[in-house]
């Protein structure tokens, strides 16, 4: 798995580095035009505070639609940063080296925005600012001596994501401090002081490294449940629900979160093709590694396949009425049955077709087709999940009705996925993108070994 | 938590048989609720306020077309879907048998509304605006709803507390005035119709087609039917059979397992439409 | 940790193995063999009292019926996934794991009784009020010979590609000893592996061969576990649709087949004279999988159970207090401190997963947990609906647990007897170690000494 050329610790600082120390031209329109699209989905959002929901297509019963869907798409995202740093780190793997980082940073920037979604979905925004956001100082409601509903899926929600989010930030963090302290001693001034300051006084001796890698093994182990019972407990939002039928599976948890493993490791292949071409990462960001993200992606997407036919076969297996009208609503009538169709392909026959052949999974351009064939796929799962189920709510067919996006939900979803693209690339400017002792661990631990005539790569590890 | 004062458990009963689908107790309720206004384009984009409305259903072909009429209202289910769902506590179930919802908790995630199976929670889209003239006719002790809340029929709660102050606090009779014994201060069914204590929808049906009363109140007209229903319950858990072609007696998606306080009768069909 | 025996020496050594029946074993056999025939009584038995019309009586066949599917079954599934993850520490339990398909032959006969047991899809009375027409059944509409033909296809196909898989991989090994060996073995030897001269050529189609049975094998495992779990389980209990069970079904058997498969180990080290070739790596690394399968399985019971006891529903709180709570509570405890409990606080400590003895007793506690959950949802199922409520649209009422009598213990008690017998006797047909594997390992490692430390280098063919 050794296909790069060796590499020198200078160049290494050097390269990956170019992203902090230089500012490229491109980068202020890049943020320009992201900011833009964020200032407008913000401003979408404050109209709509201001005016009410009537802006958005919501109805009754279809109650909840685009907010949901793209929250719970976020959340899955997030998945990936965990799946790819505490698991590979874990079982060792080499190839996760140059991955390790963004996916630990695109975890906590999708989380982040994740979180904005429930607050502007809510009738009263304003009202959830107070709970959700100073729940831990002033709690809602306090003086009646009424505290949050803790039966309630809603409240489990906050608690798991803001877990998941503050053991993230504190994995980034605690990984960043050998890259800061090389950061600290190649800047002066106000970054010197703030690189010295999250550095935290690093030296780089022995006993630190062996910190270090302690303190990097015991976040993955710990991060790990988290990690799962994150998703499941999103998922339980609609798997608790007992009216819409088809959302009341016992399968849900597991199978949002192989969903979200799925679009997770889809989104972070999609990031590092696209940081390995903007900053020119070839020798970083190698082919080997898109590859092996390929092959994991076709064992996690069969997976997420299993899940998905179990949780339609026992919709259709229950035979009640109300759950066989929204299975015959998703599969039969159009256009929804077109959006499964291309749901299911998008999400499982293209891109495991391209991932079965080794030359596409090597070709950049047609991994970075498959990976948002992924993405979008798998936001129409959650859409087909979430509206289908509400529409054809139980047998009082006098109230079925259909959802229609508004102006202000594209706009705002749009927003969410700018607002992720802008954080990352404005992160990639303090912070390097690709963790630079990693690299150079990976130069350090390698060698050759002839055998006979032949000199073959190897890779030292400790059991 | 509520203390409990006396012993009320409210129930309703919607007779199928009687319901004529004139839309009386939509106009009564909205009246008394402080409903917003429903417009056409409310109607249109599905969001009109109707905490009771009318469900029409087609039968048969023509010319045998038959309209089928179902009020349909709270249920206010002893186990209801709506309640632990609410992350802020906005709305449960009280000692009286009545779901209430708290609009001032309420922050409007409108996840009771997505799991309650007879969709009869309304969210206000928007901000609800009477026109001057109108701003006379709301009642003073409902609360208005701003946008972003959740509403829905709440048994007339403000007739029921009414009732309870006049009668079982003060211990005045609701059209003589005279006092009521201490012993005797219980709200029964005869004071409810004296004084205006019934749910609008009730006091406004022409054709009696719903009842409402405590269900433990003997002189009131529900308690037989409760006490059928819970009989049905009872076969049932037993492995029993409950014989649906001898009884009117039913409750909405009983099947569900919301154990409404809300009874139907069943449409007596004296020319039943050819099934085909 | 590591172990390198010599190739040469192997052969010869683990041809005297396969041969010799020294006196533990042959107590062993006689034992299992005894319980064998004391399961035949059973069964016999109880075919007489009960006949094979109604499905009640037969709850606990059906249970340990399960319990000899799931680990028969999964075993080879084990084999081919730490094949598939190319662990260089599978090589010494391989032929573990792969021996179980001969007792998956024990298990399709097995199944026989139970398509007869099975009651119609169709309801016998026709369409009457209160009651489904058509019970439910992953089969629907019921397609033709629908259920019996296609589990009985299911379960055959399992136990066909597992010995396919068997023979594929025994056949360097059969060709090996094909010369030396005698009498029954030396004619199944000539006959199945007479053409095999180790050639590039055979060696690739083995290898080529080994990773399509074995992802068609997956495919098929995962398949006939859905089928079985749901049609002699889920089906069977009016009301329960539960999307998750036959996942929870599937990890199980991982569960129980990696734990057998490291009791297995255990013995042949410890009594078997293994020990030149099962090295304490093995246990380190599949224990690892063990304690990460036991916290699928106890999250995947949670989110069932979560599911189902959230929203008060009547028909799935009967459910529960059928499987969980009431009827088959103190069952249920069994499993969940056998399954999960005691094998993660166990598992938890490195001393203990660095041993042999530590994982090998997870792995018979889990098979315990196994036992018990087989019993509380095959007994429950079996004896949920009797008569005509199967045809009933949910679950009204709650039945009484059901003991087992005294030839449902000898049931139970001789079924697992007799797969340990046939695992036994097949053992004596094939060497219990993969010795083209352990060889090929040994050429990929290379041991030696720096300094004070040891290295080791491992070789990994991408």
């Amino acid at each position: 798995m050794q296909e790069g050329r060796p590499l020198q610790s200078k160049q290494i600082n050097r390269e990956l580095l170019v992203s902090i120390l230089n500012s490229p031209k491109w980068f202020f329109s890049a943020i320009g035009i992201l900011g833009f699209i964020v200032l407008v989905a913000m401003g979408a959002a404050g109209y709509m505070i201001n005016q009410g929901f009537g802006v958005t297509g919501l109805n009754r019963p279809v109650m909840w639609g685009f907010f949901i869907t793209n929250f719970v798409f976020w959340i899955g995202i997030s998945h990936a940063g965990v799946m790819l740093s505490a698991i590979l780190r874990l079982s060792k793997a080499e190839w996760r080296r140059p991955a390790t980082r963004a996916a630990e940073i695109l975890t906590v920037f999708s989380l982040l925005t994740a979180m904005m979604m429930p607050l502007i979905h809510t009738g009263r925004p304003w009202r959830t600012v107070y709970w959700i956001y100073t729940m831990p100082f002033i709690p809602y409601d306090y003086a009646r001596g009424i505290w949050p509903n803790v039966r309630s899926p809603l409240v489990w929600d906050p608690s798991a994501v803001y877990t998941y989010l503050t053991s993230s930030i504190l994995f980034v963090m605690v990984a960043l401090i050998p890259d800061f302290a090389v950061l600290r001693d190649r800047t002066t001034g106000m970054s010197h002081r703030i690189y010295g300051l999250l550095a935290m006084g690093w030296q780089g001796n022995p006993r630190q490294w062996k910190l270090q890698i302690i303190a990097g093994i015991l976040l993955s182990a710990l991060i790990l449940p988290v990690f799962v019972s994150v998703h499941s407990i999103v998922s339980w939002d609609f798997g608790m629900a007992v009216s819409v039928k088809s959302w009341h599976s016992t399968i849900f948890a597991p199978y949002f979160v192989v969903g979200a493993v799925h679009s997770g490791v889809s989104a972070v292949a999609l990031v590092l093709i696209i940081l390995r071409y903007i900053y020119g990462w070839q020798n970083y960001i190698r082919h080997e590694h898109i590859d092996a993200l390929g092959r994991l992606l076709i064992v996690v997407a069969t997976g997420w396949f299993y899940f998905f036919v179990m949780e339609v076969i026992f919709g259709f297996y229950g035979r009640e009425a109300d759950e066989i009208a929204v299975r015959n609503y998703q599969f039969m009538i159009s256009p929804w049955n077109i959006w499964m169709f291309i749901f299911v392909g998008l999400t499982y026959f293209v891109p495991v077709s391209i991932w079965l052949s080794r030359t596409c999974r090597r070709n950049l351009w047609i991994m970075s087709i498959a990976c948002v064939s992924v993405n979008i796929g798998m936001w129409l799962e959650r859409f087909l999940i979430i509206v289908p189920g509400l529409a054809r709510k139980q047998l009082l067919t006098f109230d079925w009705y259909t959802y229609q996006p508004s102006p202000v939900e594209w706009i705002i979803i749009g927003g969410t996925f700018a607002m992720v693209s802008m954080l990352m690339l404005t992160i990639a400017r303090v912070v390097p993108l690709i963790p630079l002792y990693d690299i150079k661990e990976g130069e350090i631990l390698r060698t050759e070994i002839k055998i006979g005539r032949v000199t073959i790569p190897a890779v030292f590890r400790e059991d | 938590m509520v203390t409990k004062r006396v012993d009320h458990k409210w129930g309703m009963v919607v007779d199928l048989d009687r319901c004529t689908g004139c839309q009386a107790c939509v106009v009564a309720c909205q009246a008394e609720n402080n409903i917003p206004i429903n417009t056409k384009e409310y109607f249109q984009q599905r969001r009109a306020y109707e905490w009771i409305r009318i469900e029409r259903y087609w039968e048969g072909e023509f010319p045998n077309v038959k309209a089928k009429f179902i009020p349909i209202l709270c249920q206010h289910c002893e186990n209801a879907p709506c309640e632990p769902v609410c992350p802020v506590f906005a709305t449960y179930h009280n000692d009286e048998g009545l779901n209430v919802q708290v609009y001032n908790r309420c922050i409007g995630t409108r996840y009771c509304s997505v799991n309650c199976p007879y969709t009869v929670r309304f969210f206000n889209f928007w901000e609800p605006v009477w026109p001057e003239r109108f701003r006379n006719q709301l009642n003073p002790d409902v609360t208005v709803r701003s946008r972003g809340v959740m509403e829905k029929c709440t048994f007339c709660v403000q007739r029921l507390r009414r009732g309870e102050v006049n009668v079982e606090r003060r211990g005045l009779e609701p059209l003589t005035g005279e006092r009521i014994p201490a012993a005797d201060r219980k709200l029964n069914y005869r004071q409810m119709k004296e004084g205006n204590f019934l749910p609008a929808c009730v006091q406004a049906c022409p054709t009696n087609a719903l009842q409402f009363a405590d269900q433990y109140d003997e002189t009131g007209p529900v308690k037989e039917y409760f006490d059928e229903a819970n009989e049905q319950i009872e076969t049932r858990e037993h492995g029993g059979r409950v014989d649906e072609a001898h009884t009117r007696v039913y409750r909405l998606f009983e099947e569900v397992g919301t154990k409404p306080n809300v009874i139907y009768l069943k449409k007596v069909e004296p020319f039943p439409v050819e099934k085909a | 940790m590591w172990v390198f025996p010599d190739a040469a020496l192997m052969s010869q050594d683990l041809s005297v193995k396969t041969r010799s029946m020294p006196q533990l074993f042959t107590l062993a056999l006689m034992v299992s063999g005894a319980l064998f025939i004391i399961g035949i009584v059973g069964f016999v038995a109880r075919a007489a009292t009960d006949g094979f019309s109604e499905i009640a009586p037969w709850g606990y066949y059906m249970a340990v019926f399960s319990l000899i599917f799931m680990i028969s079954s999964a075993g080879p599934l084990v084999v081919v996934a730490f094949r598939f993850t190319k662990s260089h520490w599978r090589r010494p339990l391989s032929r573990v794991g792969e021996l179980f398909s001969i007792v998956c032959i024990l298990n399709l006969l097995m199944f026989i009784p139970l398509m007869f047991l099975l009651p119609d899809m169709t309801n016998p009375d026709g369409m009457v009020e209160g009651q489904l027409f058509l019970r439910r059944t992953i089969w629907f509409e019921g397609p033709i010979g629908s259920p019996h033909v296609w589990d009985f296809l299911g379960v055959a196909s399992l136990t066909i590609t597992s010995l396919a898989i068997l023979w594929v991989s025994a056949m360097p090994d059969m060709a090996e000893s094909r010369g030396t060996a005698t009498g029954f073995r030396g004619w199944v030897y000539n006959r199945l592996a007479g053409h095999w001269y180790g050639t590039k050529r055979q060696w690739n189609t083995q290898k080529a061969g080994l990773a399509l049975l074995g992802a068609f094998y997956f495919m098929t495992v995962i398949f006939v576990h859905f089928e079985i779990s749901s049609d002699y389980a889920q089906s069977l209990i009016p009301g329960w649709k539960d999307s998750i069970f036959p996942v929870i079904y599937s990890i199980t058997s991982l569960q129980m087949a990696l734990g057998a498969i490291l009791v297995t180990l255990f013995i042949m080290r410890r009594w078997g004279g293994y020990e030149g070739y099962i090295g304490k790596s093995v246990f380190w690394s599949a224990s690892k999988v063990l304690l990460g399968v036991t916290l699928l399985w106890v999250y995947h019971l949670f989110a069932f159970f979560i599911t189902f006891w959230y929203g008060r529903l009547e028909v799935e709180q009967n459910i529960i207090k059928y499987l969980i709570v009431e009827t088959y509570g103190v069952v249920f405890l069994v499993n969940l401190l056998f399954s999960f409990a005691a094998p993660f606080a166990l598992l938890l400590w490195n001393p203990v997963r660095r041993s042999a003895w530590g994982p090998a007793l997870a792995g018979l506690l889990v098979i315990i947990g196994g036992l018990a959950f087989n019993i509380r949802i095959f007994v429950g199922a079996a004896n949920a609906a009797v008569g005509e409520k199967i045809y009933d649209y949910f679950f009204e009422h709650v039945p009484s647990p059901v003991y087992p009598d005294i030839w449902d213990v000898f049931m139970v008690v001789g079924g697992i007897g007799a797969a340990v017998f046939v695992f036994l006797a097949a053992t004596k047909l094939l060497p219990l170690l993969s010795l083209w594997e352990v060889k090929e390992g040994a050429m990929y490692q290379k041991w030696g000494t720096f300094i004070r430390g040891e290295y080791m280098i491992l070789a990994k063919p991408e």
